[in-house]
């Protein structure tokens, strides 16, 4: 295709040398935001996974003797329930720990009324009906309490799907306007060639010929912007995985999509070139048609 | 070859730039278009150049009806009709050479076959020397002459030049005209519009005069000028 391109428009032209910059921040915006829609996305996957293989159940009783005695039931009902494989009692430490970010460091033994925390997992295949369980573990022990973190992970999910649906109409906005400013520059670029387009109209060249010109120069706008968004967008990126990694705080860590996850990024710079040329041809034909 | 029937035109709704315009070209004629400015010559030689269509009435371009004549079907004609401007409208970053070029280039000539036409040509109007240089660095008659070996390079049926001769000086003027009375000796019907009366009669080619949008026809007299 590129070979039968006859180029007769000038190497240069002012009027379009910010244009790779600007489709360059464009892109830079856009891969962000696709990152960012692809983390959150990836953080409920896993958030999602990590929940609803189990729950936990607690025993709030202050006497300590009707807790233990309690607790035993709670165990005793939760390892004949079917589809349950395992139901462990956390040691005092473990709670404190989990207590620990919001609590800070206690001695154990402060006078600090801590439930008894059942830590329940559930096997790969089943499904529990955790609502007629909580009614049966009521039953059983009156201070027992399920919790499958459904009221915390549905807001989670709620939260997490509007920000994704606010990234996706960001994508949308960007590549608007990207159409937008390359409909712009592709039309003043008619302006500053207009001569040059008559003559070439004259001459006997095709509308094909001569949009051909501006594809060339349109795509190779198109690339070099989108190399330089993306490559600016995957240092960000590569910048907020490391400094993720290092808080070690799960539900962030839980959002860092795998490196394998982010090749797609090599994909933008020849989807904007191709976007670019597109809008470009798409301009320029048009334009033509208004000569005879 | 080339005819026009009670053609008019008008830009939007504008009054009539020409009216009921008839007049035929015969191949290998030459003819001069003159008259004052505001006449009509610029729109008249559009339409020879097919920049427009007419507003209404007939034209016919090598046994074809303009009429019925879809848009892709025109750059094949527009192929065959060769235009000189009077501001040259070359390229200004292209070499004479990369001027001359074009026009074969646009037809898929081969890379040999296109530097054996351009380098022959511009030999022809006397550029031997200046083909590697750009317009800026040329004078306004070698300016020219690039423009005129671009508008021949194809071989035209039909040479339109609007002005030629408006932008170099009176020596300049006859070496040129020498150029198109040779050209049209080669066989390419020729049609220059022209204010300069002395270079008209100097060829002695029929006048196609217009004045008022409306076209009259005077017939040539004897070349003032041998060697024209």
């Amino acid at each position: 295709m590129w070979g039968r391109t006859l180029q007769f428009l000038p190497e240069k032209n002012l009027r379009e040398g910010l244009l790779p910059w600007v489709i360059g921040v464009m892109l830079f915006l856009c891969t962000l935001s696709l990152a960012g829609a692809l983390a959150i996305g990836t953080g409920i996957e896993n958030w999602s996974a990590g929940l609803t293989s189990n729950f936990s159940v607690q025993v709030v009783v202050k006497n300590l003797e009707e807790r233990t005695k309690q607790t035993t039931a709670v165990l005793r009902l939760l390892k004949a329930t079917p589809g349950i494989e395992d139901a462990k009692v956390l040691a005092d430490a473990e709670i404190m720990a989990l207590l620990a970010p919001w609590l800070g460091d206690m001695p154990l033994g402060a006078e600090l009324p801590i439930p008894t925390l059942i830590e329940v997992r559930l096997s790969s295949t089943a499904t529990v009906d955790t609502a007629a369980l909580s009614e049966r573990l009521i039953a059983t022990a009156p201070g027992a309490q399920l919790d499958d973190h459904q009221i915390w992970m549905g807001q989670i999910l709620e939260l997490a799907t509007v920000v994704q649906l606010l990234l996706a109409g960001v994508v949308v906005m960007v590549v608007l306007s990207t159409i937008a400013i390359v409909i712009f520059g592709c039309r003043a670029g008619l302006a500053t060639h207009q001569e040059s387009i008559e003559i070439m109209h004259l001459m006997g060249a095709e509308d094909k010929t001569i949009s051909r010109a501006f594809d060339a120069r349109y795509l190779a706008h198109g690339l070099k912007g989108g190399i330089f968004g993306v490559f600016l967008a995957a240092g960000v990126l590569w910048l907020l995985t490391n400094l993720a990694e290092n808080m070690g705080q799960g539900l962030i860590q839980a959002g860092i999509p795998e490196a394998s996850a982010l090749l797609w990024l090599a994909l933008l710079p020849l989807t904007a070139s191709i976007l670019t040329m597109l809008t470009a041809r798409i301009t320029v034909r048009k334009a033509l048609l208004e000569l005879m | 070859m080339i005819s026009f029937e009670n053609v008019g035109m008008r830009y939007g709704m504008g009054n009539e730039i020409l009216t009921d315009i008839g007049f035929s070209l015969e191949r290998k004629s030459f003819h001069f278009l003159v008259g004052p400015s505001g006449a009509g010559k610029t729109t008249l030689l559009k339409l020879l150049y097919l920049a427009h269509r007419p507003s209404r009435g007939l034209i016919n371009f090598f046994g074809k009806d303009l009429a019925t004549l879809e848009r892709a079907a025109l750059p094949r004609i527009r192929r065959r009709i060769g235009v000189v401007f009077q501001d040259f409208r070359l390229f200004d970053h292209l070499t004479a050479f990369e001027n001359v070029a074009l026009p074969l280039r646009l037809q898929g000539a081969k890379k040999a076959q296109v530097a054996d036409h351009v380098e022959e040509l511009l030999s022809w109007v006397g550029l031997e020397d200046r083909m590697h240089a750009r317009p800026a660095t040329l004078s306004g008659g070698e300016k020219q002459r690039v423009a005129i070996a671009r508008a021949i390079i194809n071989k035209p049926d039909l040479l339109v030049a609007d002005e030629p001769t408006g932008n170099v000086d009176a020596e300049m003027s006859k070496r040129l005209m020498h150029l198109f009375v040779a050209l049209n000796k080669e066989g390419t019907t020729t049609i220059v519009a022209t204010h300069d009366e002395t270079l008209v009669r100097s060829v002695g080619a029929p006048i196609l005069r217009l004045e008022k949008g409306q076209i009259s026809l005077e017939p040539g007299g004897k070349p003032i000028d041998p060697g024209a």
